[in-house]
């Protein structure tokens, strides 16, 4: 059956099981490898992308539900490689990565918290933010995410 | 020099790189090793004496580097990048002697097809110091070439070409590497050239961020799980989810109905569902009606009385004065406490997988590993190929920790491939990486010491019941066999660093029923739990303040002495240990020698809601020579949040034959809201780099265990530490 969704502002109609997580819609079908598959039970964040600017764990939500909508995955966060997001720009500031393989996941959630909150505090970061790191970047998140703060007040002023 | 050309393997160099003593895969053989036995005497004494085994297969420059028509160089490295930043360190060495700027270094994994092979592998925190200085001569060789090449062709001497950024100049004369490394296809290879002091390092010794830093915040397909080949199915494998589960029967009806699948494998002990999707075959895979014959059904209590000192093979691995004949005689006045840690696993981020294609003469594998060589000639024999024949391209990996040695999965995916004569590309469900993981083994340890009159330590003696970390991934039981227990990995730090007269350290060897194998820091991670616990409490016991009985109990006039001291001293300095605390703040120390890199912490907890949580932590670490300072304080974060995780939350258990844990859900980590204010201190101790990524994450467990003692008085022995 096909779905019809925006992905990073480009029409989209995959022909899959409307069942299909939308994970490996994303990754397999659309080829866009920056969403990350970890547990598969919405538990480690792995796999956030957007949803009309909301941001969802996408291994555990079916791609019917992304019918009519506009999907946005890290490949789509930035205009360009030398015009980043203001997350992206932080991450590369505050050297955060090490394995690496967790970061598009909490990029994209601490895109969607700035959206919605843009001056969270430590506790509004700690207590919004549930995605999983096993290399221990956790620190480096936390001063990224306050940093991408800045840069977003100095763009939008 | 360009890529399509085959150089023969050697040639150039004879001369003798590296010499220090035996590196073995994921521990040192420590000098205080004396096993029992003659033959195991003769192997650890071998170990010890001899020149590090020449593992790298080629020191030819043209094998790790390539000039790229930008001129940029590509260096093939065949260290895994899995997170602990080994690119950015090898790629600030080669830098510094190929006379370019570190941003013309392009490091890519190598492939066992193009040349090099380190059949040490990744692992025991050993790449930068094994290869700080064979890389460096490698790549200054390869200098010389390209200089005493465009010398001949402009007839002038190799003394007067300059060379900055990879560009050659002499008078008028001006080339690239480039235009050089194209010019010729005879090379000659010079003299072994004077390597650059240290004080004229350019990169090395300051602040570089990762190299791999743009793809990963662009999140570019650089990991195993990203591959994907024209044609490519995707898989999973049948696992048992109950410990020595074997199939008793299988229905694969229902599975093989479900719209995708292609193909159910069902090939002696291989069962896997493939398919043109990954869902289909996980769905399929939910849709095979398995029977398992189950040996036996495990029961928590009866597994962890597996590892218990007293059972299993003893290997005495210290032995000092004596200690035992101390104790005995005065038993009223020994101390003895016993500490445990529990069954764990690595959890890395990307499941455990492979990409492979395998076809009539040849085959090609994806995979992130730490041992390629050891893959390499594991998956030829499993698909009945040549080693020559398989190509192992290693990927980046998310996250290892010492999982990612073992080949048996990338052996059963080959097969995969070859029996569907496609590419396929494999990876474990969550469930599978905690139900068919390989694991952290669980340890018991008990202690004893004898306390003198004036509170001073006589005697110590201290057994650690273990199962092992690296014998079974060694052939054919070699290694239970020769070895008898693994004082290598999982007894790697078991021996006690302190100055008592009398003191020894036994090895009781267990086996479970599980796989298990190394986990970062490998024995360090329980051992340094266990001792430092137990000095704590003697510091306690004695009435001593626990930094300062460590200071008296490792001063002496060797190097290593003078190095604790400025480790501890700073470390009392700088995390305020003479200062009044704050109210509702317990804190403590422990300290641990891991590899040569000392590392110690001062923790501050506090209890919140009835939870330890962990407020401040200082780490000071002599790692030798800072070859990336920013570097080492990404790995020191990264240890501590992982030695949080495993002091607080980590641990498995079994019920009914079965690993309990299924997701994360029930295997809870750390997560931003553990984060505590971290303070990193990088000491410089020697000329030499040593280990990073493994020794600050042994002291954290225990200075949390000490701290929480300090502010509630309770002595927590166990891991994970519990209140209640």
């Amino acid at each position: 059956m096909e779905i019809t969704f925006k992905i990073n502002g480009k029409p989209a109609k995959p022909d899959v099981d409307p069942s299909m997580p939308l994970l490996w819609v994303v990754r397999d079908e659309l080829n866009l490898k920056g969403t990350k598959f970890g547990c598969g039970a919405a538990l480690c964040g792995a796999c956030t992308l957007h949803i009309d600017g909301e941001a969802y764990r996408s291994c555990s939500i079916p791609v019917s539900f992304a019918e009519g909508k506009e999907v946005t995955t890290l490949e789509g966060l930035s205009e360009s490689e030398d015009n980043l997001h203001p997350v992206q720009q932080a991450w590369m500031e505050e050297n955060v990565p090490q394995c690496g393989y967790c970061q598009p996941g909490f990029m994209m959630a601490a895109a969607g918290l700035l959206a919605k909150n843009p001056n969270p505090t430590d506790e509004d970061i700690k207590t919004g933010i549930s995605n999983i790191c096993r290399c221990g970047t956790q620190p480096r998140i936390l001063k990224a995410i306050k940093r991408a703060a800045q840069i977003q007040q100095t763009v939008t002023l | 020099m360009a890529t399509e050309e085959k150089k023969p393997k050697k040639k150039f160099s004879r001369r003798k790189f590296l010499q220090r003593g035996a590196i073995v895969f994921g521990g040192t053989i420590v000098a205080t090793i004396a096993a029992k036995g003659p033959i195991r005497r003769f192997i650890a004494q071998t170990a010890e004496n001899t020149d590090t085994p020449i593992l790298i297969s080629s020191l030819e420059p043209t094998f790790w580097f390539e000039v790229m028509p930008d001129n940029t160089i590509q260096y093939k490295s065949t260290k895994l990048e899995m997170g602990q930043g080994v690119f950015t360190g090898l790629a600030m060495l080669a830098a510094e002697e190929l006379e370019v700027s570190l941003e013309q270094i392009k490091v890519v994994h190598a492939n066992t097809a193009n040349g090099v092979e380190d059949s040490l592998g990744t692992g025991g925190s050993n790449s930068t110091l094994t290869l700080y200085k064979p890389i460096r001569e490698v790549a200054a060789t390869m200098r010389e070439m390209l200089k005493a090449q465009a010398a001949k062709q402009w007839s002038v001497p190799v003394t007067a070409i300059k060379v900055e950024n990879g560009v050659m100049t002499s008078g008028n004369h001006k080339a690239t590497y480039y235009e050089i490394s194209t010019s010729t296809k005879e090379w000659k290879a010079p003299e072994t050239p004077a390597l650059k002091p240290t004080s004229a390092f350019k990169y090395v010794g300051k602040n570089v961020k990762r190299v791999d830093l743009k793809p990963k915040v662009m999140g570019k397909p650089i990991f195993g799980i990203d591959q994907t080949l024209p044609d490519m199915l995707y898989a999973v494998i049948l696992q048992s989810p109950y410990i020595g589960g074997t199939l008793k029967s299988l229905n694969t009806k229902e599975a093989a109905k479900i719209s995708g699948v292609v193909q159910v494998i069902e090939d002696q002990d291989l069962v896997a569902v493939v398919a043109k999707n990954r869902y289909a075959a996980e769905m399929g895979l939910q849709k095979l009606e398995a029977v398992w014959d189950i040996p036996k059904k495990w029961q928590q209590a009866e597994f962890a009385a597996l590892t218990t000192v007293g059972i299993g093979t003893e290997v005495r691995i210290q032995s000092e004065g004596s200690p035992e004949s101390i104790l005995e005689k005065s038993p009223n006045e020994v101390f003895k406490q016993e500490y445990r840690t529990p069954l764990a696993t690595h959890a890395h981020m990307e499941p455990n997988g492979a990409v492979a294609q395998v076809e009539k003469d040849k085959a090609t594998v994806f995979v992130g590993t730490q041992a390629s060589t050891m893959f390499r000639g594991n998956i030829a024999k499993t698909i009945d190929l040549e080693a020559e024949q398989v190509n192992i391209e290693t990927t980046f990996a998310g996250g290892s920790f010492g999982r990612r040695i073992d080949s048996k999965q990338a052996e059963k995916v080959a097969r995969i491939a070859q029996i569907v004569g496609k590419p396929v590309h494999v990876f474990n469900t969550r469930q599978q990486e905690f139900q068919n993981a390989i694991y952290r083994p669980q340890t018991h340890h008990v202690l004893s010491a004898k306390i003198g009159k004036e509170g001073n330590i006589e005697a110590i003696t201290h057994n650690q019941a273990t199962p092992d970390q690296i014998l079974g991934v060694l052939p054919a039981n070699l290694g239970y066999t020769l070895l008898g227990a693994d004082f290598v990995s999982a007894g790697h730090g078991a021996s006690i660093l302190y100055n008592i007269e009398h003191k020894s350290a036994t090895i009781w060897q267990n086996k479970l029923p599980v796989q298990t194998g190394i986990w970062r820091s490998v024995g360090m991670f329980p051992n340094t739990f266990a001792i430092e616990s137990f000095m704590n409490e003697l510091a306690h016991k004695t009435g001593k303040d626990p930094l300062k009985m460590r200071l008296g109990l490792l001063s002496g006039n060797e190097q290593i002495n003078q190095r604790y001291k400025k480790v501890l001293e700073t470390l009392a300095e700088k995390s305020g240990w003479n200062t009044p605390k704050a109210a509702g703040i317990g804190r403590g120390v422990a300290i641990g020698n891991d590899r040569k890199s000392i590392a110690a912490a001062v923790i501050e907890v506090a209890v919140v809601d009835g939870k330890i949580q962990v407020k401040k932590v200082t780490q000071v670490i002599d790692a030798g020579f800072a070859i990336n300072p920013e570097g080492i304080r990404q790995q020191v974060e990264g240890a501590t949040m992982m030695g949080i995780t495993a002091a607080l939350y980590e641990g498995l258990e079994v019920k009914d034959g079965q690993i309990t844990a299924t997701n994360f859900h029930l295997y809870p980590v750390a997560m931003l809201s553990d984060t505590p204010e971290i303070e990193v201190i990088i000491l410089e101790g020697h000329d030499e780099p040593y280990g990073v990524g493994e020794p600050p994450l042994a002291p954290v467990a225990p200075a949390i265990a000490a701290a929480v003692f300090d502010l509630t008085g309770k002595n927590l022995r166990s891991l994970p530490l519990k209140l209640s």
